[in-house]
């Protein structure tokens, strides 16, 4: 990766729609939203809220399919320079052990993201990842599937997140990202109903920054492998607090909703502090927090 | 690709023109180049954290000199906090966004409906149709005489106006879809354009299906990234005999009447405004 930002699955579609805003080429990596093996509708609307520094999502993991992403998306993106990575999601083991197989074809993707912890699907099978011995099932078998690098997408609604970390890490993940967005809920005091048309959704944006922060720094004391942090990063600042924690690479998301330019701006800031500071390179940063 | 721009404006003023109802007049010649009736900028309405989602707004009017005009209600949060910005401010916005209304130059006699603030996207649309010499009908629906915009100018400018208030106190009393049928029996249109509350867009989609004339109706939808990619302001329309759901935010705002799903209950539905 040419500099340590990622764009979050899930805010940035497949990178056409930022294309006439940011320069895609100066991403350190870009992963697309969620892709099932099946097409997806996703949840009713309103899937979105504004609360206090973050929003509240029920997308529902809407998508094309695996099959269709491949056919109609991925040439654009492999015409640039960016490595794209796939996440992916399933309702049982066996579509994500499917999707990685069906991923695994392709050249021009150099990883998969598994996305164990949507909270934002009601079938029940989505939540793989509160539990670690389920998770580790759906790693191992995932791993087998395919030998690109593994990425596995941790949930925070759990009760031991080093823990989880650490399990995955065993079943064979290549690298652990987190957070995925908190449970929350929002009501309307007019019509005592909830905001989002599904009810509970995903909290994320700049309100669950201390959350993931504290995460990051328990998993990467945990683990060996490397960590990618994430969790209402607005700025350089936001991210080089990752950074410090043991983060070796950040992702973008909710701030790509503030301003389309976030992860250009990010990855400039975080060479502005590296200069100012006299580091030469990101590397000298990570896990220096003294806590 | 359209052009599109992230970029800021100056604020050149900011005038509530009736009761809760403000025109804000921005300074930005790339957006007031590039922008065509029916698109929208997205607006960050607060500096800082507090405000993560943007808001968007149909773009009112241009005056070819590189300034513009968005024309909005304060209905929560976002719309409070722009209604008080001062002029010289500047103001972060992304646009302009959007597919725009589809002009089609062959036809003479179009009918514009509007109800309530979705006033706001047809008077720029009325704009570009007259000086491309079109004949105009009109009609303007609000909730009472206090928040009709635009009737005098309107009466001068276009062949015929219909009014209608909730409250009946200008012009019919009851909803201006009412008068639609007398409208289009009179005036013959080759296109009806229609921005408003859904269920005056429902009933106008009816009316002019039964006739089979082209109909666009300009849609809102809560927004989150405003540019295609989050797949928070999806609504079902039908194309090619399947339902699919299309993004308001670039597959829109503007659609085909006959293309939308208007379902009586809410199911993809909803414009709650955050508060």
């Amino acid at each position: 990766m040419k500099n340590p930002v990622m764009t979050a699955s899930g805010t940035f579609g497949c990178g056409r729609e930022y294309s006439s805003l940011i320069n895609l080429d100066e991403l350190g990596a870009l992963v697309v939203k969620s892709l099932t093996l099946k097409e997806r509708f996703g949840n009713p609307t309103p899937r979105i809220c504004e609360t206090p520094c973050g929003i509240l999502n029920s997308i529902g993991l809407q998508n094309k399919g695996i099959d269709r992403f491949i056919e109609e998306d991925l040439p654009f993106l492999a015409s640039h320079d960016v490595p794209i990575i796939a996440n992916v999601a399933g309702e049982s083991p066996d579509e994500y052990v499917q999707a990685c197989a069906r991923l695994n074809e392709q050249d021009e993707i150099a990883g998969i993201e598994l996305n164990i912890s949507c909270p934002n699907v009601k079938k029940g099978g989505m939540l793989f990842g509160q539990d670690s011995d389920s998770a580790s099932l759906v790693v191992n078998a995932c791993r087998k599937a395919t030998e690109k690098p593994l990425i596995v997408k941790l949930t925070p609604n759990v009760a031991d997140i080093a823990l989880l970390a650490k399990k995955v890490e065993a079943a064979g993940a290549d690298a652990v990202s987190l957070i995925n967005t908190l449970l929350g809920l929002a009501i309307d005091v007019d019509s005592f109903r909830p905001s989002l048309a599904s009810g509970v959704g995903g909290l994320s944006g700049p309100a669950i920054r201390p959350v993931a922060v504290r995460m990051v720094w328990d998993v990467a004391r945990a683990v060996g492998i490397p960590v990618i942090g994430m969790g209402g990063i607005t700025d350089a600042n936001d991210a080089v607090q990752f950074l410090l924690v043991g983060a070796t690479a950040i992702a973008v998301g909710t701030a790509n909703f503030m301003n389309p330019s976030s992860t250009i701006r990010i990855i400039q800031g975080i060479e502005d502090f590296l200069k100012q500071k006299g580091f030469k390179s990101v590397r000298e940063i990570i896990g220096k927090a003294e806590v | 690709m359209p052009d599109i721009f992230n970029t800021t404006a100056k604020v050149l003023s900011n005038e509530q023109v009736v009761s809760g109802i403000f025109r804000l007049k921005l300074f930005c010649g790339a957006i007031a180049s590039a922008c065509r009736p029916g698109q929208f900028v997205h607006i960050q309405c607060g500096e800082g954290r507090d405000f993560i989602l943007r808001r968007p707004f149909s773009i009112h009017r241009k005056d070819g000199g590189g300034a513009f005009e968005v024309l909005f209600q304060v209905v929560g949060k976002g719309t409070k906090a722009l209604s008080n910005v001062r002029p010289r401010e500047t103001l972060s916005l992304v646009g302009p966004i959007g597919n725009g209304f589809e002009i089609d130059d062959g036809m003479r006699n179009i009918i514009l409906i509007s109800g309530g603030i979705g006033i706001a996207p047809l008077i720029f649309l009325a704009d570009e149709l007259l000086s491309g010499k079109k004949r105009l009908c009109v009609l303007l629906g609000a909730a009472g005489i206090g928040k009709l915009l635009y009737s005098i100018d309107l009466k001068r400018l276009v062949r015929k106006l219909y009014v209608a208030t909730d409250d009946g106190t200008s012009g019919y009393k009851g909803p201006v879809v009412d008068l639609l049928p007398e409208a289009i029996d009179e005036f013959k249109p080759e296109k009806i354009y229609a921005c408003g509350p859904e269920a005056m867009l429902k009933r106008v989609t009816e009316a002019s299906k039964d006739l089979s004339i082209p109909t666009e109706v300009c849609l809102e939808r809560l927004m989150g990234c405003g540019v295609g990619a989050c797949l928070s302001c999806v609504r079902k329309v039908k194309r090619n005999g399947n339902e699919v759901l299309a993004r308001v935010c670039v597959d829109g705002p503007v659609f085909d009447a006959k293309e939308v799903i208007w379902r009586n209950s809410d199911d993809f539905g909803g414009v709650t405004p955050h508060t």
